[in-house]
Parts: C-alpha cells; sequence; structure tokens
C-alpha cells in the first residue's frame, strides 16, 4: 500500500486576511512586521483584539446573488486572484476530474447569527436568508464550483481548527489514487459573536493582541481569513506538498494532551510519510495560538522530535487565528520560506517563555529553506501537520 | 465520471427512533417507543455532555465497527452530517441573544462539527484518523470517496457514519423536515479479484440509477444523509445494480453495488 505518497505539484496558492488580500500583501506586512490585529469591530461585552479582513471584497451578482455571504466573498476574492492559474489549471484536466474540498470551522455562522437575531426581534427570519444557500457547507461549495468551473468531488472538511489543513492530505490521497487528477483546496471563516463569546467563555481569549510562546501570553485572537491552493498530479510547481500526517489525541474534547503527544504523532507521521528526518526539516510554522496549554504541548512536541535548533515561528500574532482557515492560511504563509527565502520573526513571542525549549524566531530570518513543516491542532484532539518542499 | 476503485463491505450500522440498530431495522422490528440514543458506549462524561446527533452516530459507528471487527484503537473513521451540531448552535445563539447570557463554554466545545469524530476517537483511545465533512445531500457520497481514497492508500478498514439531527425548526420550514437518523458503513479492501463471499460496492460516481431507494417515510427520506439508508438497504436486498445517494436533490453521485448472487 502507499504509505509513501507521490508528492503533489501546488501549482497557485492565494490568501486573503488581516494582512491584506493577496500573498504580496500579506508579504509586505509580514516583512515590515505589522500586527494588524486590532479592537474587534463585532460588538461583544468584553475587550478583545481580531484579525478582521479590511480589503473590499466582490459582491456576488446574477444568479449567485442569493449566495452572497461575506464567507462566499471570501471565495470570490480568492478565486479572482487565482484567475489564470485555475485558466491554466482547466486547460490541463476535464472539469470532472477537478475536486473542490475545502474547510471551514464556521460556514455561514455569522449570517445564521444576523437571522437569528432577526427572529428574535420580529419573530420571523429575514425574507432573504435561506439556510442551505447561506448556512451549509453546500453553499459555498456551489459558489466556489460556479466561480472556478470544477466539477468532480467536493466536499467541507470541519474539524475546528485543522479543518483547511486536512484537505491537503485528502487531494493527495485521491490524486494518488486516480480518483482525480487536481483539487482545488483551502478553507474560509468570518468572524462572528458566537465564535468570540465562546472562546472567552472557555477562558482563552486574551484581551490584546495574541502572544504565541511568550513569557506574557494570555489567549488568542481570533482572525478570519481564506486561503486557497491548487494541486496537481503534475504541472510548473512553486512548491510540493510532500506528505500530511493526521493523528488524534484521544484526550479531550477541546484541551490539548499536556505533552503534545497527538501533535507529536502528526509531525512524526508527516515525515514517516516523506521518508525524511527531523533535521530535514528547516523550518516550523507552528499551530502557537497562544493559550499557556497550546504553547507548551506543542513547544513539548516539537522539542521531543526536533529538539532545540530548528526555527519556529507562529504566525498568528500577525494575522490572530483563523481557526477553519488556518490551516491552508498557515501552510501558504509557510511556503512563502522556500520561495522567498525568509522567514518572518514570531510577533509578540519577546520574552519567550523560559519553559518552551524550542527555537523561537524572534527575528526575521533569511537563508535556504529546503522543507517546512505546517501544524494545526484541534477541538476534538485532531491534529494535522502539512509537510513542504522546495522545488 | 470518476474513475472509481471497489471495496467490500465488512459491517453496517444505524440509529432511528424507531429502530435503534441495523439488526432491529433489518427485521423491520420496530421499537414500541421512539428511543433516544444512550451513546453507551462513549465516557460517563461524554455521554451526559453529548448532543443526540453525536450519541446517535457513536451508536451507529459501534454496530458497523463491532460487525466489521475493526480494531477500535486503530481504525479510520470518516463522520459525516450537513448541519452537523446545528441544534446545540442554536443554544448558543439562544443563550447569547435571546437569555443574554455568557455561552456554555461546555456547549461551545461540543459544537464543532467533529464533536462526534472527536467524542469516539477519545472512548476508543484511538490516536490514528477521523474527519467530519459535509456537503449538504452530497454528505454520503463525499464520505464514502473520503473513505475509499483512505482505503487506496492504506489498504485498510475505514468506517463511514453520515447522521442528522432532526430537523432545527427555527431555520427549516415543516415540509421539508426530517427526523434523527444516523447510519454507518464499515468498508476494507477487497481480498482479490475472485471475491464472491461478500457485497462489493464502486464508486462513487455520476451516473443513472437502476435500483430504487428503499420506501420510507416522508419524515425519514427528507433527512440529508438518506443516500447512506438507501445504500445499506440495497446491500441488505442483495440486489445488484446502482443505488443514487442523493435521492436526487444532490449532484447525482450513485453507488455501484455488487452482490455475490445479484
Amino acid at each position: 500500500m502507499t504509505l509513501t505518497p507521490e508528492p503533489i505539484a501546488i501549482t497557485g496558492m492565494t490568501l486573503s486576511n488581516a494582512l491584506g488580500g493577496s500573498c504580496n500583501e500579506v508579504r509586505n506586512a509580514l516583512a515590515g512586521r505589522e500586527s494588524r490585529l486590532r479592537p474587534s469591530p463585532i460588538e461583544v461585552p468584553f475587550e478583545t483584539a481580531v484579525g478582521a479582513i479590511d480589503s473590499d471584497l466582490p459582491s456576488l451578482d446574477g444568479q449567485l446573488r442569493p449566495w452572497s455571504t461575506r464567507l462566499t466573498r471570501i471565495a470570490a476574492q480568492l478565486v479572482g486572484n487565482l484567475d489564470a492559474e485555475l485558466g491554466a489549471l482547466r486547460g490541463r484536466w476535464r472539469p470532472d476530474r477537478i475536486a473542490v474540498i475545502l474547510g471551514t470551522s464556521t460556514a455561514g455562522a455569522e449570517t445564521t447569527e444576523a437571522a437569528f437575531r432577526h427572529f428574535l426581534a420580529t419573530d420571523r427570519l429575514p425574507a432573504d436568508y435561506d439556510l442551505w444557500r447561506q448556512h451549509t457547507y453546500g453553499a459555498v461549495l456551489h459558489v466556489m464550483r460556479e466561480l472556478t468551473g470544477a466539477r468532480g468531488p467536493g466536499w467541507v472538511v470541519s474539524t475546528a481548527c485543522t479543518s483547511s489543513a486536512k484537505p491537503l492530505a485528502t487531494a493527495q490521497r485521491l490524486i494518488g489514487a486516480g480518483l482525480i487528477d487536481a483539487a482545488i483546496v483551502g478553507g474560509i471563516d468570518t468572524l462572528c459573536a458566537m465564535t468570540l463569546c465562546g472562546f472567552n467563555a472557555l477562558g482563552a481569549l486574551s484581551s490584546k493582541p495574541c502572544r504565541p510562546f511568550s513569557r506574557a501570553r494570555d489567549g488568542i485572537s481570533i482572525g478570519e481569513g481564506g486561503a486557497l491552493l491548487l494541486l496537481e498530479r503534475g504541472g510548473e510547481p512553486i512548491a510540493w506538498l510532500e506528505a500530511v500526517g493526521e493523528s488524534s489525541d484521544a484526550y479531550h474534547i477541546s484541551a490539548p494532551h499536556p505533552k503534545g503527544l497527538g501533535a507529536q504523532l502528526a509531525m512524526q507521521r508527516a515525515l514517516e510519510r516523506a521518508r525524511c528526518g527531523p533535521a530535514d526539516v528547516d523550518h516550523i510554522n507552528a499551530h502557537g495560538t497562544g493559550t499557556p496549554l497550546n504553547d507548551s504541548a506543542e513547544a513539548n512536541a516539537i522539542s521531543e522530535l526536533f529538539g532545540e535548533e530548528v526555527p519556529v515561528v507562529s504566525t498568528k500574532g500577525y494575522t490572530g487565528h483563523t481557526l477553519g482557515a488556518a490551516g491552508a492560511t498557515e501552510a501558504v504563509l509557510a511556503s512563502f520560506a522556500l520561495t522567498d527565502g525568509w522567514i518572518p520573526a514570531s510577533q509578540g513571542a519577546e520574552p519567550v517563555d523560559d519553559k518552551i525549549a524550542i527555537n523561537i524566531a524572534t527575528e526575521r530570518i533569511s537563508g535556504k529553506f529546503r522543507r517546512v513543516l505546517s501544524n494545526s491542532f484541534a477541538f476534538g484532539g485532531n491534529n494535522v501537520s502539512v509537510l513542504l518542499r522546495a522545488v | 465520471m470518476t474513475a472509481s476503485m471497489e471495496v467490500r463491505v465488512a459491517g453496517m450500522g444505524l440509529f432511528m427512533p424507531d429502530f435503534p440498530t441495523a439488526a432491529d431495522w433489518h427485521a423491520q422490528r420496530r421499537s414500541a417507543e421512539p428511543q433516544l440514543p444512550s451513546g453507551s458506549r462513549l465516557d460517563r462524561r461524554a455521554r451526559g455532555r453529548s448532543s443526540v446527533l453525536t450519541k446517535a452516530l457513536a451508536e451507529a459507528y459501534f454496530e458497523a465497527a463491532d460487525a466489521a471487527s475493526v480494531e477500535l484503537g486503530e481504525g479510520s473513521a470518516v463522520f459525516g452530517s450537513a448541519l452537523g451540531e446545528v441544534g446545540t448552535m442554536l443554544g448558543l445563539l439562544n443563550q447569547m441573544w435571546r437569555d443574554r447570557e455568557e455561552p456554555s463554554p461546555m456547549a461551545f466545545a461540543l459544537s464543532v462539527h467533529n464533536a462526534a469524530s472527536g467524542v469516539v476517537s477519545i472512548a476508543t483511545k484511538n490516536r490514528g484518523f477521523t474527519t467530519s465533512l459535509g456537503a449538504d445531500h452530497d454528505t454520503p457520497a463525499m464520505a464514502l470517496m473520503e473513505a475509499i481514497g483512505l482505503i487506496a492508500e492504506r489498504g485498510e478498514p475505514v468506517v463511514v457514519v453520515c447522521g442528522e439531527e432532526p430537523t432545527p425548526t427555527a431555520l427549516v420550514p415543516d415540509d421539508e423536515s426530517w427526523e434523527l437518523a444516523a447510519m454507518a458503513i464499515a468498508l476494507a479492501p477487497t481480498r482479490g479479484d475472485n471475491e464472491t463471499d461478500c457485497v462489493r460496492l464502486r464508486g462513487p460516481f455520476k451516473a443513472s440509477a437502476t435500483l430504487v431507494g428503499s420506501d420510507l417515510r416522508a419524515a425519514v427520506a427528507r433527512n440529508p444523509q438518506v443516500g447512506l439508508l438507501d445504500l445499506i438497504c440495497a446491500v441488505e436486498a442483495g440486489r445488484s445494480g446502482t443505488i443514487a445517494l442523493d435521492r436526487g436533490r444532490g449532484g447525482g453521485w450513485c453507488m455501484e453495488v455488487l452482490c455475490p448472487d445479484g
């Protein structure tokens, strides 16, 4: 059986988040060490900082108008960014051999929350609210299919904060099995009061911009955003998707295993599947949420497997935790090391917690990065590590 | 048409209020009173906190996994639902906006779509693969597709579980309402070209169905996951042919059923 999968070509990628609406805007913000975490624009009864998208989002017109939500408008922005690459993709593969596999944790919760508040005030849902067009996973799939022309299999993974990392593994499996030739993968999440209030109720939210791995860290900052990657059986790659490791903690529904056993297993599986060792990895984009427990568990897992040398960065101090979009977003951010030859400073990490025995990059580091690992860990004890390789 | 490979059916499971197990369904042995899923194989704390959907999915999962002799601590599982923990989400919205209270932290943690897969992995101490997905009425087809990719890659059994809570009445019109149902099917690699002692499946692919879905009450037939029940019924009936996985409300995905004597 295929335990060592063939590397898959990444032929296009884009993202949108608080740092900007394209790869170049995000790169520039990272280079300038600009955190964009700001006070929440969503009214909540406590103080917190969030990473909100500031760029203008395209509207969905014509036949797609009934599907128009903030989530699908971010989808439209991402598809627009990849116009040329998607055109080339469609030229290489039949539409029914192109899959759409996305991740989200919120789906249309922001729209449903607004509809629910309208319902409480008026005893009826808004006239234009439609659960199947504005809330469900099928809604964003429909929009993505219409905008991209993909007609192959399509689904949305929803495993909380690993939601958009898992589609990379699925696409590699389906391409490896000959079930598809190409896949549009990624994820999108939007801000909503329920998410902010829920994390606040769990005691996991910081009142200020998050500070992953810092001695002063006290919780996460929520962000919104999206990212897409085009994965193909062939083509001219920007980078290679080498392997993905997946595991479960089997420990607790919302807390990580204290020693990061499941996290370590996911990283180890990614390395085993790629037939490489810890020394072959030049950089890790950590899940690094900024909660005391999460960062300790992940640092322990990294330290056990990789030792203390490999430079580790959490980019959540720039973008916030984009939840269901984090896996794909951070895979794209990690790939910048492969293509651009530098990694950003881990924003907010100084002074690094003395108990974090790994190499947190507190300054930008330039160099040759051949292989990078991007971690995502989630409620339910769901863990994913994505291993990318330079061309 | 998407290329497809063959797998064999290794076990099935089910929970519906009138038929709490696949064996009850097969024998058409209706419960005297509608049942709620007990979640008896979950940890005590999880059982108390989990939703009806999570417990129904767990019941169906364990029945199929047991029937297939899947090693619970190691097997892979794919959970599917269109709306997932929508009842828990509505409860949170009620707390926040009707009652003006802070939402329950545990309800928030269990409102994620992967609540059932997480709770089951904890109960079985399984550090292996699990996922949760949705694709509206195509959820059963796409969960099967994910499972078949896993079998191709790993050569090991996968349990597919799909289910839906009763309709969220605040969000769905009465004439579209459905009842709770959860179904599971354990799939395994075929053992060779000449395998003739078990039911095999090929797909999913887009095609015209040659088999007709079961005759179900409307409230069951409207459940977005009913396609998996139709597949289970076709397997139980021992009839070869192509069965629709979406009752015409999705993208037209079907599965071919290959029975030894069908």
